[in-house]
Protein backbone atom coordinates (compact mmCIF):
# COMPACT_ATOMS: atom_id res chain seq x y z
CA UNK A 1 0.00 0.00 0.00
CA UNK A 2 2.84 2.45 0.66
CA UNK A 3 4.16 1.72 -2.37
CA UNK A 4 1.25 2.51 -3.83
CA UNK A 5 0.78 5.63 -2.13
CA UNK A 6 4.61 6.58 -2.89
CA UNK A 7 4.17 5.59 -6.37
CA UNK A 8 1.42 7.66 -7.05
CA UNK A 9 3.21 10.61 -5.30
CA UNK A 10 5.46 10.19 -7.46
CA UNK A 11 4.07 10.03 -10.77
CA UNK A 12 1.99 13.03 -9.50
CA UNK A 13 5.28 15.04 -8.82
CA UNK A 14 6.67 13.77 -12.56
CA UNK A 15 3.37 15.35 -13.86
CA UNK A 16 3.39 18.62 -12.35
CA UNK A 17 7.38 19.03 -13.11
CA UNK A 18 6.29 17.64 -16.20
CA UNK A 19 3.71 20.44 -17.22
CA UNK A 20 4.69 23.19 -15.31
CA UNK A 21 8.43 23.36 -15.35
CA UNK A 22 9.91 21.41 -18.30
CA UNK A 23 7.20 22.55 -20.86
CA UNK A 24 7.68 25.97 -20.17
CA UNK A 25 11.61 25.61 -20.74
CA UNK A 26 12.23 27.25 -24.06
CA UNK A 27 13.59 23.78 -25.59
CA UNK A 28 15.73 24.10 -29.14
CA UNK A 29 13.70 21.65 -30.92
CA UNK A 30 10.61 22.28 -29.42
CA UNK A 31 10.59 19.11 -27.53
CA UNK A 32 10.96 18.32 -24.04
CA UNK A 33 12.15 15.17 -22.21
CA UNK A 34 9.06 13.28 -20.67
CA UNK A 35 9.90 13.25 -17.22
CA UNK A 36 6.35 11.82 -16.52
CA UNK A 37 6.92 8.52 -18.64
CA UNK A 38 10.19 7.92 -17.49
CA UNK A 39 8.59 7.97 -13.59
CA UNK A 40 5.54 5.53 -14.83
CA UNK A 41 8.43 3.21 -16.33
CA UNK A 42 10.62 3.58 -13.62
CA UNK A 43 7.80 2.89 -11.10
CA UNK A 44 6.40 0.25 -13.07
CA UNK A 45 9.92 -1.91 -13.36
CA UNK A 46 9.98 -1.64 -9.75
CA UNK A 47 6.41 -2.70 -9.22
CA UNK A 48 3.83 -4.58 -10.44
CA UNK A 49 2.21 -4.42 -14.00
CA UNK A 50 -1.07 -3.33 -12.33
CA UNK A 51 0.50 -0.55 -10.79
CA UNK A 52 2.53 0.61 -13.94
CA UNK A 53 -0.67 0.52 -15.75
CA UNK A 54 -3.08 2.48 -13.66
CA UNK A 55 -0.31 4.92 -13.00
CA UNK A 56 0.67 5.16 -16.54
CA UNK A 57 -3.49 5.75 -17.22
CA UNK A 58 -3.66 8.37 -14.12
CA UNK A 59 -0.39 10.24 -15.34
CA UNK A 60 -1.18 9.98 -18.82
CA UNK A 61 -4.60 11.39 -17.98
CA UNK A 62 -3.56 13.78 -15.89
CA UNK A 63 -1.16 15.32 -18.56
CA UNK A 64 -4.13 15.16 -20.88
CA UNK A 65 -6.47 17.25 -18.86
CA UNK A 66 -3.52 20.32 -17.57
CA UNK A 67 -3.75 23.13 -19.73
CA UNK A 68 -0.58 23.06 -22.37
CA UNK A 69 -2.57 19.52 -23.38
CA UNK A 70 -4.30 20.30 -27.30
CA UNK A 71 -4.80 16.61 -27.80
CA UNK A 72 -7.64 14.24 -26.92
CA UNK A 73 -8.43 13.06 -23.54
CA UNK A 74 -7.51 10.03 -23.05
CA UNK A 75 -4.83 9.91 -25.77
CA UNK A 76 -1.92 10.32 -23.77
CA UNK A 77 -3.60 8.48 -21.15
CA UNK A 78 -3.99 4.89 -23.21
CA UNK A 79 -0.27 5.13 -24.64
CA UNK A 80 1.27 5.48 -21.18
CA UNK A 81 -1.37 3.32 -19.34
CA UNK A 82 0.09 0.34 -22.04
CA UNK A 83 3.91 1.79 -21.56
CA UNK A 84 3.52 0.78 -17.78
CA UNK A 85 1.91 -2.36 -17.89
CA UNK A 86 4.20 -3.52 -20.13
CA UNK A 87 7.62 -2.09 -18.38
CA UNK A 88 5.82 -3.55 -15.19
CA UNK A 89 5.23 -7.01 -16.57
CA UNK A 90 8.81 -7.19 -17.70
CA UNK A 91 9.99 -6.48 -13.82
CA UNK A 92 11.53 -10.00 -13.57
CA UNK A 93 14.01 -10.41 -16.13
CA UNK A 94 14.82 -6.43 -15.86
CA UNK A 95 16.11 -6.44 -12.49
CA UNK A 96 17.68 -10.07 -13.01
CA UNK A 97 19.61 -8.41 -16.23
CA UNK A 98 20.51 -5.27 -13.60
CA UNK A 99 22.92 -3.10 -15.47
CA UNK A 100 21.95 -1.08 -18.17
CA UNK A 101 19.02 -2.75 -18.88
CA UNK A 102 16.62 -0.38 -17.34
CA UNK A 103 17.84 2.73 -19.59
CA UNK A 104 17.22 0.11 -22.65
CA UNK A 105 13.17 -0.46 -21.32
CA UNK A 106 13.04 3.33 -20.78
CA UNK A 107 14.54 4.09 -24.67
CA UNK A 108 12.45 1.30 -25.94
CA UNK A 109 8.79 3.01 -23.74
CA UNK A 110 10.00 6.59 -24.79
CA UNK A 111 10.13 5.63 -28.48
CA UNK A 112 7.01 3.47 -28.52
CA UNK A 113 5.17 5.67 -26.61
CA UNK A 114 5.98 8.92 -29.22
CA UNK A 115 5.41 6.21 -32.16
CA UNK A 116 1.64 4.94 -30.15
CA UNK A 117 0.77 8.62 -29.47
CA UNK A 118 1.18 9.66 -32.81
CA UNK A 119 -0.15 6.30 -34.05
CA UNK A 120 -3.38 7.25 -31.99
CA UNK A 121 -3.42 10.64 -33.60
CA UNK A 122 -3.52 8.74 -37.27
CA UNK A 123 -6.38 7.18 -36.68
CA UNK A 124 -7.89 10.03 -35.19
CA UNK A 125 -6.98 11.83 -38.25
CA UNK A 126 -5.22 14.44 -36.41
CA UNK A 127 -3.83 16.66 -39.15
CA UNK A 128 -1.00 17.46 -37.22
CA UNK A 129 0.27 14.06 -37.17
CA UNK A 130 2.75 13.46 -40.08
CA UNK A 131 5.61 11.48 -41.01
CA UNK A 132 7.81 14.31 -41.00
CA UNK A 133 6.53 15.78 -37.90
CA UNK A 134 7.11 11.94 -36.14
CA UNK A 135 10.31 11.68 -37.77
CA UNK A 136 11.26 15.53 -36.32
CA UNK A 137 9.96 14.93 -32.90
CA UNK A 138 11.23 11.28 -32.18
CA UNK A 139 14.22 11.98 -32.18
CA UNK A 140 14.74 14.61 -29.95
CA UNK A 141 12.08 13.53 -27.50
CA UNK A 142 14.22 10.16 -27.15
CA UNK A 143 17.34 11.92 -26.72
CA UNK A 144 16.45 14.50 -24.40
CA UNK A 145 14.40 12.00 -22.44
CA UNK A 146 17.78 10.05 -22.12
CA UNK A 147 20.01 12.85 -20.85
CA UNK A 148 17.69 12.91 -17.96
CA UNK A 149 16.83 9.32 -17.65
CA UNK A 150 19.36 8.32 -14.78
CA UNK A 151 18.25 10.93 -13.06
CA UNK A 152 14.67 9.81 -12.90
CA UNK A 153 15.43 6.29 -12.90
CA UNK A 154 17.70 6.28 -10.60
CA UNK A 155 16.05 8.51 -7.69
CA UNK A 156 12.74 6.61 -8.40
CA UNK A 157 14.30 3.62 -7.92
CA UNK A 158 16.49 4.48 -4.49
CA UNK A 159 12.81 5.45 -2.87
CA UNK A 160 10.72 2.29 -4.01
CA UNK A 161 13.92 -0.11 -2.93
CA UNK A 162 13.40 1.91 0.26
CA UNK A 163 10.14 0.79 0.80
CA UNK A 164 10.73 -2.66 -0.04
CA UNK A 165 13.73 -2.79 2.46
CA UNK A 166 10.93 -1.65 4.66
CA UNK A 167 8.75 -4.61 4.08
CA UNK A 168 11.46 -6.97 4.67
CA UNK A 169 13.94 -5.30 6.82
CA UNK A 170 13.14 -7.46 9.49
CA UNK A 171 13.80 -10.69 7.47
CA UNK A 172 16.77 -9.19 5.77
CA UNK A 173 18.51 -7.99 8.57
CA UNK A 174 19.00 -11.28 10.54
CA UNK A 175 21.88 -13.16 10.12
CA UNK A 176 20.09 -16.58 9.22
CA UNK A 177 18.04 -14.60 6.47
CA UNK A 178 21.23 -15.76 4.03
CA UNK A 179 21.55 -19.10 5.46
CA UNK A 180 24.42 -17.38 7.61
CA UNK A 181 26.67 -17.07 5.21
CA UNK A 182 28.35 -13.65 5.97
CA UNK A 183 29.71 -12.01 2.64
CA UNK B 1 9.21 -13.66 -17.79
CA UNK B 2 6.32 -12.33 -18.71
CA UNK B 3 4.65 -11.75 -15.26
CA UNK B 4 1.29 -11.17 -15.55
CA UNK B 5 -1.98 -12.49 -14.49
CA UNK B 6 -5.49 -12.75 -15.74
CA UNK B 7 -5.53 -10.05 -12.92
CA UNK B 8 -3.73 -7.90 -14.87
CA UNK B 9 -4.88 -8.38 -17.59
CA UNK B 10 -8.31 -7.77 -16.48
CA UNK B 11 -6.73 -4.50 -15.16
CA UNK B 12 -5.17 -3.17 -18.01
CA UNK B 13 -7.98 -4.51 -20.43
CA UNK B 14 -10.24 -1.82 -18.24
CA UNK B 15 -8.26 1.08 -18.26
CA UNK B 16 -7.52 0.74 -22.13
CA UNK B 17 -11.27 0.80 -22.27
CA UNK B 18 -11.89 4.21 -20.27
CA UNK B 19 -8.73 5.28 -22.36
CA UNK B 20 -10.92 4.75 -25.64
CA UNK B 21 -14.05 5.77 -24.53
CA UNK B 22 -12.78 8.93 -23.18
CA UNK B 23 -10.91 9.17 -26.40
CA UNK B 24 -14.13 9.04 -28.50
CA UNK B 25 -15.95 10.79 -26.50
CA UNK B 26 -13.70 13.81 -26.61
CA UNK B 27 -12.87 13.23 -29.94
CA UNK B 28 -16.43 13.42 -30.70
CA UNK B 29 -17.22 17.50 -31.69
CA UNK B 30 -20.37 18.15 -29.06
CA UNK B 31 -19.64 19.33 -25.87
CA UNK B 32 -19.40 16.38 -23.58
CA UNK B 33 -20.00 17.11 -19.63
CA UNK B 34 -17.20 14.95 -18.85
CA UNK B 35 -14.56 16.27 -20.57
CA UNK B 36 -15.45 19.94 -20.37
CA UNK B 37 -15.29 18.91 -16.64
CA UNK B 38 -12.25 17.15 -16.49
CA UNK B 39 -10.48 19.96 -18.26
CA UNK B 40 -12.07 23.04 -16.06
CA UNK B 41 -10.39 20.68 -13.11
CA UNK B 42 -7.41 20.37 -14.42
CA UNK B 43 -7.16 24.41 -15.46
CA UNK B 44 -8.04 25.14 -11.58
CA UNK B 45 -5.15 22.85 -10.36
CA UNK B 46 -2.83 23.72 -13.36
CA UNK B 47 -2.75 28.20 -12.75
CA UNK B 48 -2.10 28.64 -9.54
CA UNK B 49 0.80 25.99 -9.62
CA UNK B 50 1.57 27.71 -12.55
CA UNK B 51 1.54 31.05 -11.24
CA UNK B 52 3.50 30.34 -8.70
CA UNK B 53 6.08 28.66 -10.74
CA UNK B 54 6.09 31.35 -13.01
CA UNK B 55 7.06 33.72 -10.23
CA UNK B 56 9.90 31.80 -8.91
CA UNK B 57 11.62 31.06 -11.72
CA UNK B 58 11.21 34.24 -13.47
CA UNK B 59 15.38 34.76 -12.47
CA UNK B 60 15.78 31.59 -13.70
CA UNK B 61 14.21 31.92 -16.76
CA UNK B 62 15.26 35.51 -17.77
CA UNK B 63 19.05 34.22 -16.85
CA UNK B 64 18.19 31.04 -19.02
CA UNK B 65 17.12 33.63 -21.97
CA UNK B 66 19.87 35.47 -21.28
CA UNK B 67 22.43 32.85 -21.88
CA UNK B 68 20.20 31.00 -24.54
CA UNK B 69 20.85 34.65 -26.48
CA UNK B 70 24.33 35.02 -25.37
CA UNK B 71 25.64 34.03 -28.87
CA UNK B 72 23.95 37.04 -30.95
CA UNK B 73 23.90 39.29 -28.28
CA UNK B 74 26.88 40.58 -29.04
CA UNK B 75 26.84 40.56 -33.15
CA UNK B 76 23.19 42.33 -32.00
CA UNK B 77 24.75 44.58 -29.86
CA UNK B 78 27.49 45.49 -32.61
CA UNK B 79 24.63 45.63 -34.80
CA UNK B 80 22.85 48.26 -33.04
CA UNK B 81 25.77 50.51 -32.07
CA UNK B 82 26.73 51.01 -35.91
CA UNK B 83 22.55 51.52 -36.45
CA UNK B 84 22.50 54.26 -33.81
CA UNK B 85 25.75 56.15 -34.67
CA UNK B 86 24.84 56.18 -38.45
CA UNK B 87 21.08 57.25 -37.36
CA UNK B 88 22.92 60.13 -34.82
CA UNK B 89 25.48 61.35 -38.09
CA UNK B 90 22.09 61.18 -40.57
CA UNK B 91 20.60 63.48 -37.10
CA UNK B 92 23.53 65.85 -37.41
CA UNK B 93 23.57 66.41 -40.67
CA UNK B 94 19.85 67.00 -41.01
CA UNK B 95 20.79 69.70 -38.44
CA UNK B 96 23.54 71.27 -40.33
CA UNK B 97 21.27 70.74 -43.38
CA UNK B 98 18.84 72.85 -41.90
CA UNK B 99 20.86 75.60 -40.66
CA UNK B 100 22.65 75.73 -44.12
CA UNK B 101 19.55 75.79 -45.96
CA UNK B 102 18.16 78.79 -43.44
CA UNK B 103 21.75 80.39 -44.31
CA UNK B 104 20.92 79.86 -48.28
CA UNK B 105 17.45 81.50 -47.78
CA UNK B 106 18.82 84.38 -46.11
CA UNK B 107 21.27 85.03 -48.44
CA UNK B 108 18.71 84.24 -51.30
CA UNK B 109 16.19 86.93 -49.97
CA UNK B 110 19.30 89.83 -49.13
CA UNK B 111 20.42 89.29 -53.01
CA UNK B 112 17.03 89.32 -54.19
CA UNK B 113 16.58 92.65 -52.19
CA UNK B 114 19.41 93.96 -53.20
CA UNK B 115 19.22 92.56 -56.67
CA UNK B 116 22.57 91.27 -56.56
CA UNK B 117 23.69 88.08 -58.12
CA UNK B 118 25.81 85.95 -55.81
CA UNK B 119 27.27 82.68 -56.39
CA UNK B 120 26.77 80.85 -53.09
CA UNK B 121 29.71 79.37 -51.34
CA UNK B 122 31.01 77.93 -48.26
CA UNK B 123 33.09 79.31 -45.68
CA UNK B 124 35.87 76.21 -45.51
CA UNK B 125 38.17 77.71 -42.96
CA UNK B 126 38.67 80.83 -41.24
CA UNK B 127 42.42 81.41 -41.09
CA UNK B 128 43.81 83.57 -38.97
CA UNK B 129 47.41 83.36 -39.22
CA UNK B 130 49.32 84.09 -36.28
CA UNK B 131 46.42 85.96 -35.55
CA UNK B 132 47.01 89.19 -37.65
CA UNK B 133 44.49 88.93 -40.39
CA UNK B 134 40.77 88.01 -40.55
CA UNK B 135 40.60 86.27 -43.40
CA UNK B 136 38.27 83.47 -44.79
CA UNK B 137 38.40 81.02 -47.64
CA UNK B 138 35.70 79.93 -49.25
CA UNK B 139 34.66 77.07 -51.85
CA UNK B 140 34.13 78.77 -55.04
CA UNK B 141 37.09 80.32 -57.67
CA UNK B 142 37.73 81.33 -60.62
CA UNK B 143 36.22 78.20 -61.93
CA UNK B 144 32.76 79.56 -60.79
CA UNK B 145 33.73 83.42 -62.06
CA UNK B 146 34.90 84.51 -59.10
CA UNK B 147 37.60 86.95 -58.83
CA UNK B 148 39.55 89.32 -57.09
CA UNK B 149 37.48 92.91 -55.43
CA UNK B 150 34.23 91.20 -55.36
CA UNK B 151 31.93 91.57 -52.42
CA UNK B 152 31.31 89.08 -50.09
CA UNK B 153 28.02 89.04 -48.10
CA UNK B 154 25.64 86.48 -46.59
CA UNK B 155 22.02 86.83 -45.57
CA UNK B 156 22.94 89.39 -42.60
CA UNK B 157 25.14 91.67 -44.63
CA UNK B 158 28.28 92.19 -45.83
CA UNK B 159 31.14 89.82 -44.72
CA UNK B 160 34.36 91.28 -46.84
CA UNK B 161 35.66 91.19 -50.00
CA UNK B 162 37.59 89.05 -52.33
CA UNK B 163 41.38 89.88 -52.43
CA UNK B 164 42.65 86.35 -53.96
CA UNK B 165 41.11 83.64 -55.96
CA UNK B 166 42.68 79.94 -57.04
CA UNK B 167 41.10 78.02 -59.50
CA UNK B 168 38.39 76.74 -56.97
CA UNK B 169 39.20 78.88 -53.41
CA UNK B 170 39.15 82.02 -52.95
CA UNK B 171 40.45 84.34 -49.97
CA UNK B 172 38.19 86.88 -48.48
CA UNK B 173 39.19 89.73 -46.56
CA UNK B 174 36.73 90.19 -43.65
CA UNK B 175 35.53 93.42 -42.97
CA UNK B 176 37.11 93.10 -39.82
CA UNK B 177 40.50 92.70 -40.67
CA UNK B 178 42.87 95.49 -39.92
CA UNK B 179 43.75 96.55 -43.72
CA UNK B 180 40.15 96.50 -44.31
CA UNK B 181 38.54 99.92 -45.20
CA UNK B 182 34.73 99.81 -46.68
CA UNK B 183 32.92 102.99 -47.66
CA UNK B 184 30.00 103.28 -45.82
CA UNK B 185 26.94 105.13 -45.51
CA UNK B 186 24.52 105.56 -42.47
CA UNK B 187 20.92 104.48 -42.72
CA UNK B 188 18.04 107.00 -43.71
CA UNK B 189 20.98 109.93 -43.55
CA UNK B 190 23.39 110.31 -46.17
CA UNK B 191 26.38 110.53 -43.79
CA UNK B 192 28.94 108.81 -45.81
CA UNK B 193 31.60 107.51 -44.23
CA UNK B 194 34.78 104.86 -44.28
CA UNK B 195 34.80 101.90 -41.81
CA UNK B 196 37.09 100.41 -41.25
CA UNK B 197 38.14 96.57 -39.14
CA UNK B 198 41.36 96.84 -37.02
CA UNK B 199 42.94 95.94 -33.60
CA UNK B 200 39.92 93.82 -31.91
CA UNK B 201 40.00 92.40 -28.14
CA UNK B 202 38.79 89.47 -27.56
CA UNK B 203 35.23 89.86 -27.03
CA UNK B 204 34.97 93.31 -28.37
CA UNK B 205 30.99 93.74 -29.33
CA UNK B 206 31.94 96.41 -31.76
CA UNK B 207 34.99 95.60 -33.97
CA UNK B 208 34.68 98.19 -36.41
CA UNK B 209 35.30 101.91 -36.58
CA UNK B 210 33.09 103.88 -38.91
CA UNK B 211 34.67 107.38 -39.72
CA UNK B 212 32.36 109.79 -40.65
CA UNK B 213 33.50 112.22 -43.27
CA UNK B 214 32.09 115.33 -41.81
CA UNK B 215 32.83 116.27 -38.44
CA UNK B 216 29.72 117.30 -37.20
CA UNK B 217 27.75 114.86 -38.49
CA UNK B 218 24.81 113.51 -35.87
CA UNK B 219 25.22 110.08 -35.28
CA UNK B 220 22.88 108.11 -32.61
CA UNK B 221 23.68 104.70 -31.22
CA UNK B 222 21.58 101.94 -32.93
CA UNK B 223 21.66 103.56 -36.47
CA UNK B 224 22.78 100.97 -39.41
CA UNK B 225 25.64 100.89 -41.45
CA UNK B 226 25.32 100.20 -45.65
CA UNK B 227 27.94 99.94 -47.95
CA UNK B 228 28.37 102.84 -49.97
CA UNK B 229 29.15 101.40 -53.16
CA UNK B 230 32.59 101.72 -55.11
CA UNK B 231 33.08 102.45 -58.91
CA UNK B 232 31.54 99.40 -61.07
CA UNK B 233 30.25 97.38 -57.67
CA UNK B 234 34.08 96.54 -56.87
CA UNK B 235 35.27 96.01 -54.67
CA UNK B 236 32.05 96.88 -53.06
CA UNK B 237 28.57 96.90 -54.34
CA UNK B 238 26.26 99.45 -52.64
CA UNK B 239 23.40 98.90 -50.10
CA UNK B 240 24.84 95.89 -48.35
CA UNK B 241 24.13 96.22 -44.60
CA UNK B 242 27.42 96.10 -42.54
CA UNK B 243 26.67 97.14 -38.80
CA UNK B 244 25.06 98.91 -36.02
CA UNK B 245 26.21 101.66 -34.61
CA UNK B 246 27.46 100.26 -30.89
CA UNK B 247 28.55 104.04 -29.39
CA UNK B 248 29.70 107.32 -30.74
CA UNK B 249 33.18 108.37 -29.70
CA UNK B 250 33.52 111.96 -28.39
CA UNK B 251 36.03 113.70 -30.45
CA UNK B 252 35.58 117.35 -30.67
CA UNK B 253 37.60 119.22 -32.41
CA UNK B 254 38.37 116.44 -34.97
CA UNK B 255 37.70 116.24 -38.40
CA UNK B 256 35.78 113.70 -38.78
CA UNK B 257 33.37 111.78 -35.92
CA UNK B 258 34.12 108.08 -35.33
CA UNK B 259 32.12 105.61 -34.00
CA UNK B 260 32.34 102.04 -33.22
CA UNK B 261 29.80 99.89 -35.14
CA UNK B 262 29.31 95.95 -34.41
CA UNK B 263 29.14 93.90 -37.58
CA UNK B 264 25.86 92.68 -39.13
CA UNK B 265 27.32 89.30 -39.07
CA UNK B 266 28.37 86.97 -37.35
CA UNK B 267 32.09 86.23 -38.24
CA UNK B 268 32.87 83.98 -35.94
CA UNK B 269 30.22 81.34 -37.27
CA UNK B 270 30.49 82.29 -41.13
CA UNK B 271 29.01 79.18 -43.01
CA UNK B 272 27.04 79.91 -45.97
CA UNK B 273 28.02 83.43 -48.14
CA UNK B 274 27.70 84.60 -51.16
CA UNK B 275 30.20 86.46 -53.60
CA UNK B 276 28.17 89.07 -55.62
CA UNK B 277 29.21 88.55 -58.92
CA UNK B 278 27.24 90.91 -60.44
CA UNK B 279 26.19 94.56 -58.30
CA UNK B 280 22.99 95.42 -58.44
CA UNK B 281 21.91 97.71 -61.41
CA UNK B 282 20.80 100.30 -59.04
CA UNK B 283 21.81 101.23 -55.68
CA UNK B 284 19.22 99.76 -53.21
CA UNK B 285 19.67 101.88 -50.53
CA UNK B 286 18.58 101.03 -47.53
CA UNK B 287 16.35 98.63 -48.41
CA UNK B 288 18.59 95.60 -47.84
CA UNK B 289 18.69 96.54 -44.35
CA UNK B 290 16.13 94.15 -42.10
CA UNK B 291 13.29 95.97 -40.06
CA UNK B 292 14.77 97.40 -37.06
CA UNK B 293 14.05 95.04 -33.76
CA UNK B 294 12.96 98.06 -31.68
CA UNK B 295 8.80 98.11 -31.56
CA UNK B 296 8.77 102.02 -31.06
CA UNK B 297 11.17 101.91 -33.98
CA UNK B 298 8.92 99.47 -35.82
CA UNK B 299 5.31 100.99 -35.23
CA UNK B 300 7.28 104.30 -36.84
CA UNK B 301 8.09 102.66 -39.88
CA UNK B 302 4.90 101.31 -40.03
CA UNK B 303 3.67 105.12 -39.80
CA UNK B 304 6.21 106.49 -42.41
CA UNK B 305 5.27 103.78 -44.96
CA UNK B 306 8.73 102.00 -44.18
CA UNK B 307 7.88 98.62 -45.15
CA UNK B 308 6.24 99.27 -48.20
CA UNK B 309 9.72 100.78 -49.08
CA UNK B 310 11.34 96.95 -48.69
CA UNK B 311 8.56 95.87 -50.90
CA UNK B 312 8.53 97.79 -53.96
CA UNK B 313 12.74 97.76 -54.30
CA UNK B 314 12.56 98.14 -58.25
CA UNK B 315 9.45 100.92 -58.79
CA UNK B 316 11.44 103.00 -56.04
CA UNK B 317 15.16 102.83 -58.03
CA UNK B 318 13.10 103.40 -61.00
CA UNK B 319 11.66 106.44 -60.06
CA UNK B 320 14.67 107.38 -58.28
CA UNK B 321 16.85 107.90 -61.45
CA UNK B 322 14.25 108.09 -64.33
CA UNK B 323 10.71 109.76 -63.42
CA UNK B 324 12.13 112.27 -61.62
CA UNK B 325 14.12 114.18 -64.31
CA UNK B 326 11.07 114.36 -67.01
CA UNK B 327 8.88 115.77 -64.37
CA UNK B 328 11.02 117.89 -62.37
CA UNK B 329 14.05 119.47 -64.85
CA UNK B 330 15.22 121.60 -61.96
CA UNK B 331 15.74 118.31 -60.05
CA UNK B 332 17.53 117.45 -63.20
CA UNK B 333 19.56 120.33 -62.84
CA UNK B 334 20.38 120.43 -59.27
CA UNK B 335 21.03 116.70 -59.22
CA UNK B 336 24.20 117.60 -61.96
CA UNK B 337 24.99 120.12 -60.30
CA UNK B 338 25.77 118.25 -56.97
CA UNK B 339 27.80 115.75 -59.23
CA UNK B 340 29.41 118.40 -60.85
CA UNK B 341 30.10 121.30 -58.58
CA UNK B 342 30.21 120.85 -54.68
CA UNK B 343 30.54 124.34 -54.39
CA UNK B 344 27.20 124.75 -56.50
CA UNK B 345 24.81 122.43 -54.23
CA UNK B 346 24.52 124.55 -51.69
CA UNK B 347 22.17 127.48 -53.28
CA UNK B 348 20.60 124.81 -55.40
CA UNK B 349 19.90 122.63 -53.16
CA UNK B 350 16.97 124.84 -50.97
CA UNK B 351 15.86 126.07 -54.69
CA UNK B 352 14.73 122.22 -55.03
CA UNK B 353 12.00 122.13 -52.50
CA UNK B 354 9.54 124.14 -54.16
CA UNK B 355 9.14 122.36 -57.50
CA UNK B 356 9.61 118.90 -56.31
CA UNK B 357 7.54 119.22 -53.59
CA UNK B 358 4.42 118.36 -55.43
CA UNK B 359 5.79 115.69 -57.48
CA UNK B 360 6.95 114.18 -54.13
CA UNK B 361 7.97 111.07 -55.66
CA UNK B 362 11.40 111.84 -56.70
CA UNK B 363 13.57 110.29 -53.83
CA UNK B 364 13.97 106.49 -52.44
CA UNK B 365 12.04 107.42 -49.52
CA UNK B 366 9.10 107.39 -51.51
CA UNK B 367 6.84 106.71 -48.63
CA UNK B 368 7.25 110.57 -48.53
CA UNK B 369 4.01 111.64 -49.44
CA UNK B 370 2.54 111.68 -46.02
CA UNK B 371 5.61 113.55 -44.67
CA UNK B 372 6.46 117.46 -45.22
CA UNK B 373 8.15 118.12 -48.11
CA UNK B 374 10.79 120.37 -47.07
CA UNK B 375 12.87 118.12 -44.86
CA UNK B 376 12.27 115.16 -47.08
CA UNK B 377 13.29 115.99 -50.13
CA UNK B 378 17.17 117.13 -49.63
CA UNK B 379 17.58 113.85 -48.38
CA UNK B 380 16.12 112.02 -51.60
CA UNK B 381 18.28 114.19 -53.79
CA UNK B 382 21.01 113.55 -51.85
CA UNK B 383 21.72 109.97 -52.31
CA UNK B 384 20.61 109.80 -55.43
CA UNK B 385 24.37 111.92 -56.45
CA UNK B 386 26.54 109.05 -55.21
CA UNK B 387 24.82 106.58 -56.72
CA UNK B 388 24.46 108.10 -60.41
CA UNK B 389 28.12 108.88 -60.29
CA UNK B 390 29.58 106.02 -59.02
CA UNK B 391 30.33 103.97 -55.65
CA UNK B 392 34.01 105.72 -55.52
CA UNK B 393 33.33 109.18 -57.02
CA UNK B 394 30.75 109.60 -54.08
CA UNK B 395 32.29 109.94 -50.89
CA UNK B 396 34.66 112.69 -52.55
CA UNK B 397 31.95 114.18 -54.40
CA UNK B 398 29.15 114.36 -51.48
CA UNK B 399 31.60 114.81 -48.71
CA UNK B 400 32.00 118.86 -49.85
CA UNK B 401 28.62 118.94 -50.23
CA UNK B 402 27.74 117.75 -46.16
CA UNK B 403 30.51 119.79 -45.18
CA UNK B 404 28.73 123.39 -47.24
CA UNK B 405 25.36 122.79 -46.26
CA UNK B 406 25.03 122.00 -42.22
CA UNK B 407 21.23 124.03 -42.52
CA UNK B 408 20.09 121.34 -43.93
CA UNK B 409 20.55 118.69 -40.73
CA UNK B 410 18.57 120.39 -38.21
CA UNK B 411 15.52 119.52 -40.36
CA UNK B 412 16.51 115.44 -40.49
CA UNK B 413 15.35 114.82 -37.06
CA UNK B 414 12.32 115.41 -37.62
CA UNK B 415 12.52 112.82 -40.40
CA UNK B 416 13.93 110.42 -38.35
CA UNK B 417 10.97 110.73 -35.65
Amino acid sequence: MIRRTLAAVLVAVAVLLQTVVVNRLPMPWGVGPDLALLTVVAVAMRTTAVTGAVAGFLGGLAIDILPPADHELGRYALVLCLAGYLAGALRDPISRAGGLWPFGVAALATAGVSLGFAGVGVVLGDPRVTLGGVLGVLPPTLLLTMVVSPFVLYPVFWMLRRTERDDFRAVGATPWANGGIVR
Amino acid sequence: MFRDTSRSRLVLGVLLALSLTLLVLDERDDANPVSGTARAVGAAVFEPISAAVTLASRPISDGYRALAAAPGAQRRIAELEARNAELTRELESVDADAARSRELADLLHLAGLGRYEVVAAHAVTRMTAQGFSDTATLDVGRRDGVTADMTVVNGDGLVGRVVRTTERTSTVLLVTDGASSVGARLEGSKEIGVISGGTHGIADTAPLRLELLDGTATVRKGERVVTLGSHGGAPYVPGVPIGTVRHVEDTPGALTRTARVAPAVDLSRLDVVGVVVAPPETDPRDSVLPPKPDPRAQAEQRHNGRPDRGRKTAPKHDGAEDPADPRHPDGAVARGKASTSAGQVAPARPAEPAPRAPGGGGGPPSGGQSRPPAPADPPAAEPAAPADTGGVAGPAGAEPGDLANPPRRPPRPPERG
